[in-house]
C-alpha cells in the first residue's frame, strides 16, 4: 500500500517514476523524501531530464 | 590543436570484423580512455570524427540535443562513400531511415509522442500477464530442446521478437521475415547474417543493404498501413498508421522508418542482451547459484547484463555550434562518435568495470542512451527480460558453454550470434 500523502512523479522524457515513498536510496535519496525536497538541480537519474520536467502522476 | 589518435589504434574500431572479437574492442577503448579520452580519428575514407569515450562526456553531449544534432549527418558511423550513397538514394537526405533516432527537436518529440503512451510503465503494467505467459512459453520450449541448444538462435532471438511484433500487430507467420530483415540491417557485414549476395568487402555495401531493407519494409508496411487506416486495431501498427504529427500526417519515409525501428531495434538489442547474459551465466556457475538463492537479484542481473552487453556500440552527432568539451574546442560541424561500449566500461564511473556484478547499485550504465533520445522501449525491454529470467532461473539446474560463443561482426548493433550451451532444467 502506498504511504498516505506520498506521491509519484514521472519524467516527461523517459517515463521514469520518482516515488516519494520509495525515494532513491541507491542515489542517496531516503524513502519518504518529497519531490519538493529534491535539490533544484536534481535531474532524472535515467536520462538527465531536469526536475522541472516531471509531472505529478494522478492516482 | 586537437589531439589525434594514431590510425593503427582507431582504424580497427571502424571495421565491423573487429567487433566479432569482443576482447579486441574493449582493449581499443580501454587504451583510448587512458591515452586519448577525447581525440580525433582520421581514418582514410571517413571524415574526421571526435571519438568520445568517457561516460561523463557522452552524458554531457546527449543531454544537449539542441547543440549536438542527430539529423544533419549520418547518425551512425559512415564512410564518405556511404554518406554520398545515402544522399543519392534519398534525393539528398543524410539517412536512409528517418527514425526517432535520426530526428532533432521539435520534430523528434512530436513523432515520439505518437507511440510514447504505449511504452510507459502504466501501459506496460497491463501487459504483464501476457508478457509472463510469453516468457513461460519460451522457457517451456527451451526445456524441450534436450540438454543442448544454441541459446542465441533458439531462445534469445525468438522471444523478444515475438514480444514486440505481437505488440505492433504483426502476424506470427511473418516474424521470421522481420528477423531476417533485422539481421540484414544490423549485421550487413557479418558473413553468417548478412543479406544473401551482399559484397561485404564493398564499402558501399552498408547503404546498398540498407536501401534494400528500407524498400522491403516499405513493401510490407504499406499494406499494413492501408489495413490499419481502414480498420484500426488495438496495436502499435494502428497508432503509427493513424498518427498525426502537429495535426498533419507523417512524412512517408518517417512513417515507414517508425515501423522499421520498432520491428528491428525493438527486439535485436534485447536479444543481444539476453544472449549475453546467458553467456555470462554459462561461464560462472556461482552466479546461477547466487540468483537461485536470491531471486531479488534478477533486476540487478538484468541491469548489469545491459551494461555488459551494450548492444548499440555507437551513435554519431554533429555539433551545431562551437562547444568546449573536456577542455577541447569542438567546432561547429564537427562529427562526434559516441562510444557507448566505452562509456559503460568507464573506470571513473564503474568500480571494476570488467567484472559482472548484479549487485551494482546504482548501475549508471547508459545502454539505453541518455537525454531526449533515451530508448523509448527501455521499460518494455526491462520487463520482458525480468519476466524471462524469473521464469527460467528457478528451473535452470546447471548451464555451461558447450562450444565457443561467437559475436556478430557489426560496428553498430552488436551481440552474440551463437551461444552454444549444455544445460539441465526441470
Amino acid at each position: 500500500m502506498p504511504e498516505p500523502g506520498r506521491r509519484k512523479w514521472q519524467c516527461r522524457t523517459c517515463s521514469e517514476i520518482y516515488d516519494e515513498a520509495a525515494g532513491l536510496p541507491e542515489y542517496g535519496i531516503a524513502p519518504g523524501t518529497r519531490f519538493e525536497e529534491l535539490p533544484d538541480d536534481w535531474v532524472c537519474p535515467m536520462c538527465g531530464t531536469p526536475k522541472s520536467d516531471f509531472d505529478l502522476v494522478a492516482d | 590543436m586537437a589531439p589525434t589518435i594514431p590510425t593503427e589504434l582507431i582504424a580497427p574500431a571502424f571495421n565491423p570484423a573487429t567487433f566479432g572479437k569482443r576482447g579486441a574492442v574493449h582493449e581499443i577503448f580501454r587504451q583510448l580512455r587512458r591515452d586519448y579520452p577525447l581525440a580525433v580519428a582520421e581514418v582514410p575514407g571517413f571524415d574526421p570524427h571526435w571519438i568520445v569515450t568517457r561516460h561523463a562526456d557522452l552524458r554531457e553531449i546527449t543531454r544537449q540535443d539542441r547543440i549536438f544534432h542527430s539529423s544533419d549527418r549520418s547518425k551512425t558511423l559512415a564512410s564518405q562513400l556511404a554518406e554520398q550513397l545515402m544522399r543519392q538514394y534519398t534525393g539528398g537526405a543524410p539517412h536512409i531511415f528517418k527514425t526517432l533516432v535520426h530526428m532533432d527537436e521539435p520534430e523528434h518529440t512530436a513523432y515520439r509522442q505518437v507511440t510514447q503512451p504505449q511504452f510507459m510503465p502504466q501501459a506496460l503494467e497491463k501487459l504483464d500477464g501476457r508478457l509472463r505467459e510469453t516468457a513461460r512459453r519460451h522457457v517451456d520450449r527451451m526445456a524441450t530442446l534436450g540438454d543442448r541448444c544454441d541459446f542465441a538462435t533458439d531462445v534469445a532471438f525468438p522471444y523478444p521478437l515475438e514480444v514486440i511484433l505481437d505488440l505492433i500487430g504483426i502476424p506470427r507467420p511473418d516474424h521470421a521475415r522481420m528477423l531476417r530483415l533485422t539481421q540484414w540491417l544490423f549485421s550487413y557485414a557479418d558473413p553468417d547474417l548478412c543479406r544473401p549476395g551482399a559484397s561485404i568487402a564493398d564499402p558501399g555495401e552498408i547503404i546498398e543493404t540498407w536501401n534494400i531493407v528500407y524498400n522491403e519494409f516499405k513493401e510490407y508496411y504499406d499494406a499494413v498501413i492501408r489495413d490499419r487506416r481502414a480498420c484500426p486495431r488495438d496495436d502499435v501498427a494502428s497508432l503509427i498508421a493513424n498518427g498525426k504529427v502537429n495535426g498533419c500526417p507523417m512524412d512517408e519515409r518517417a512513417m515507414i522508418s517508425y515501423y522499421v525501428i520498432a520491428s528491428t531495434a525493438g527486439h535485436d538489442t534485447t536479444s543481444a542482451t539476453t544472449a549475453t547474459a546467458m553467456w555470462v551465466l554459462a561461464e560462472d556457475p556461482e552466479l546461477l547459484d547466487k540468483l537461485k538463492a536470491n531471486p531479488g537479484l534478477v533486476p540487478g542481473f538484468v541491469e548489469e547484463s545491459i551494461r555488459w552487453a551494450t548492444p548499440v556500440q555507437q551513435f554519431v552527432r554533429s555539433a551545431a555550434e562551437d562547444y568546449v568539451l573536456r577542455g577541447q574546442q569542438i567546432k561547429q560541424g564537427d562529427l562526434l562518435y559516441l562510444s557507448y561500449v566505452s562509456a559503460n566500461r568507464d573506470e571513473e564511473v564503474f568500480d571494476d568495470p570488467y567484472e559482472f556484478r548484479p549487485e551494482r547499485a546504482p548501475n549508471r550504465h547508459i545502454g539505453f542512451g541518455y537525454g531526449g533520445h533515451v530508448c523509448l522501449g527501455q521499460h518494455l525491454a526491462r520487463r520482458e527480460m525480468r519476466a524471462f529470467w524469473e521464469e527460467l532461473i528457478p528451473r535452470l539446474q546447471s548451464v555451461e558453454m558447450a562450444d565457443e560463443g561467437r559475436m556478430t561482426e557489426s560496428e553498430f548493433v552488436c551481440g552474440p550470434k551463437s551461444v552454444p550451451i549444455r544445460f539441465q532444467m526441470n
